[in-house]
């Protein structure tokens, strides 16, 4: 499904390497978790990998389903399956909810919506995130509460139907029923599509409770240091990531 | 009823409506009455004078404009009367090389007691056009709210990626944005000519 290899990448604007000789590989229908202390990297990885404007890859490969796509625009990895339900959503004045989801179906499949279904799935949908009936008439996430938001990308995955999910820090800013409502949706969306994988980037070993992970890695300083099962994040949470640099060293 | 006016015209409005201005016109606003007046332009310089004549006479505007030559647009809102409201939203599109220009005021003279007078102007540069916004505000009246907003600048990066990461395409993703930010919700039905006009903004503008 996806492979990074060797990937170096910097920031454009001061040419800062964040990600230093990062390997992951994530197969078909596995979920990985990525775990690290704050400003190690772990946002830059779901941005690098989704070819966000402000990171330059200066070596290695992204390679999703066999095709590398290190120069490939972010709207064309996305038509290739990839998502990401980003930690802070933009605010899109003026364009509605409705709108936005009719606009990106289309160029996703390359066909015209069929009214009818989409608006029966997007009810749907509405429903099994408990979000207000009116949010889809309403400018994309103007107005919405933190959870809102987050529960507006799920309902967007949903929606828009992806085989690569990143999931980057869905657990900051949601309440506990938000987020058991997000991975109930989500693990829904995973049973009823198994080869889907995932990428979940966390602080917290919370969210994996509901979203089994195969592997947990902790990254830092830009690299992966460590990997291991779902032990790992409760390691994590038991001896912070001084117990982790501690096992490191040893 | 919606009315469309046609060029240099003069209208005086007595009762609280919605009306279309596509030129230069001159327009006046009586007691109690509110007018609400759109103003969506293609490549052209104007200007709309209105004048809050009556007491309690209210106007807002909403003027779009997509520009490809040099042009100005000039409104002069004149609150000639107490307790009036302006609330004015200028939007322009530069989307080449060219030159736009705002000139936007309000004037509340000494005798207009309790008036409020709002401008918010925001030009879109798509390529490196030259574009200028003047807002003004003429204010002899201690008793008054008045505020005014100019941007001049390009559409947010983080809003593009937004966009792209759902799998909209760069040119489609400007197309969006452009149309969002010309065209109100409420009017969007009644829009699907000028709509058109976005549609035909040529995909190498954007890259």
């Amino acid at each position: 499904m996806l492979e990074l290899k060797n990937i170096h990448a910097v920031i454009c604007d001061n040419k800062k390497e964040i990600l230093k000789d990062l390997n992951l590989t994530i197969g078909d229908g596995e979920v990985h978790a990525i775990m690290g202390p704050n400003g190690a990297g772990k946002s830059t990885l779901s941005k690098v990998i989704m070819g966000h404007y402000s990171y330059k890859i200066t070596s290695g490969d992204i390679i999703f389903d066999g095709k590398n796509i290190n120069d490939l625009e972010t709207y064309k990895r996305a038509r290739l399956g990839m998502f990401i339900a980003m930690q802070d959503p933009t605010v899109i004045d003026g364009v509605s909810s409705i709108e936005f989801l009719k606009e990106a179906i289309s160029e996703k499949t390359g066909e015209k919506v069929n009214l009818y279904s989409f608006i029966k799935d997007i009810e749907k949908n509405i429903k099994d995130l408990n979000l207000r009936d009116d949010m889809i008439h309403r400018s994309v996430n103007s107005g919405f509460s933190g959870g809102e938001k987050k529960k507006n990308e799920v309902l967007q995955l949903k929606m828009l139907k992806p085989s690569f999910i990143i999931l980057d820090e869905l657990d900051s800013g949601l309440d506990v029923d938000s987020l058991r409502e997000c991975c109930l949706n989500i693990n829904n969306y995973l049973n009823e599509n198994p080869k889907t994988s995932v990428l979940i980037i966390t602080h917290y070993p919370k969210i994996l409770s509901y979203i089994k992970p195969n592997y947990v890695h902790v990254l830092e300083d830009g690299k992966i240091v460590k990997t291991g099962s779902h032990e790992l994040a409760l390691f994590i949470e038991k001896n912070g990531y001084t117990g982790i640099k501690e096992m490191v060293e040893e | 009823m919606n009315n469309i006016l046609s060029k240099n015209k003069e209208i005086i409005v007595d009762s609280s409506k919605t009306i279309y201005v596509s030129s230069s016109s001159d327009i006046r606003i009586t007691n109690n009455s509110k007018l609400i007046i759109y103003s969506m332009l293609l490549n052209t310089s104007l200007n709309i004078n209105v004048y809050l004549d009556g007491e309690k006479a209210e106007v807002e505007l909403h003027l779009s404009t997509i520009n490809y030559d040099d042009n100005n647009i000039e409104v002069n809102v004149y609150h000639n009367n107490k307790n009036t409201i302006s609330n004015i939203f200028n939007h322009g599109v530069n989307a080449i090389n060219n030159r736009l220009n705002f000139n936007i005021n309000g004037y509340i003279p000494k005798e207009s007691i309790k008036s409020i007078c709002n401008q918010d102007n925001q030009i879109i540069n798509i390529k490196n056009g030259k574009s200028t916004i003047l807002p003004k505000l003429f204010i002899e009246q201690i008793d008054s709210l008045s505020s005014h907003s100019a941007y001049i600048g390009k559409f947010k990066d983080s809003l593009i990626f937004y966009l792209e990461s759902r799998g909209i395409s760069r040119i489609n993703a400007y197309k969006l944005l452009i149309k969002s930010f010309l065209v109100p919700l409420e009017i969007e039905d009644e829009s699907h000519e000028y709509l058109k006009n976005i549609d035909f903004l040529g995909g190498d503008l954007f890259e």
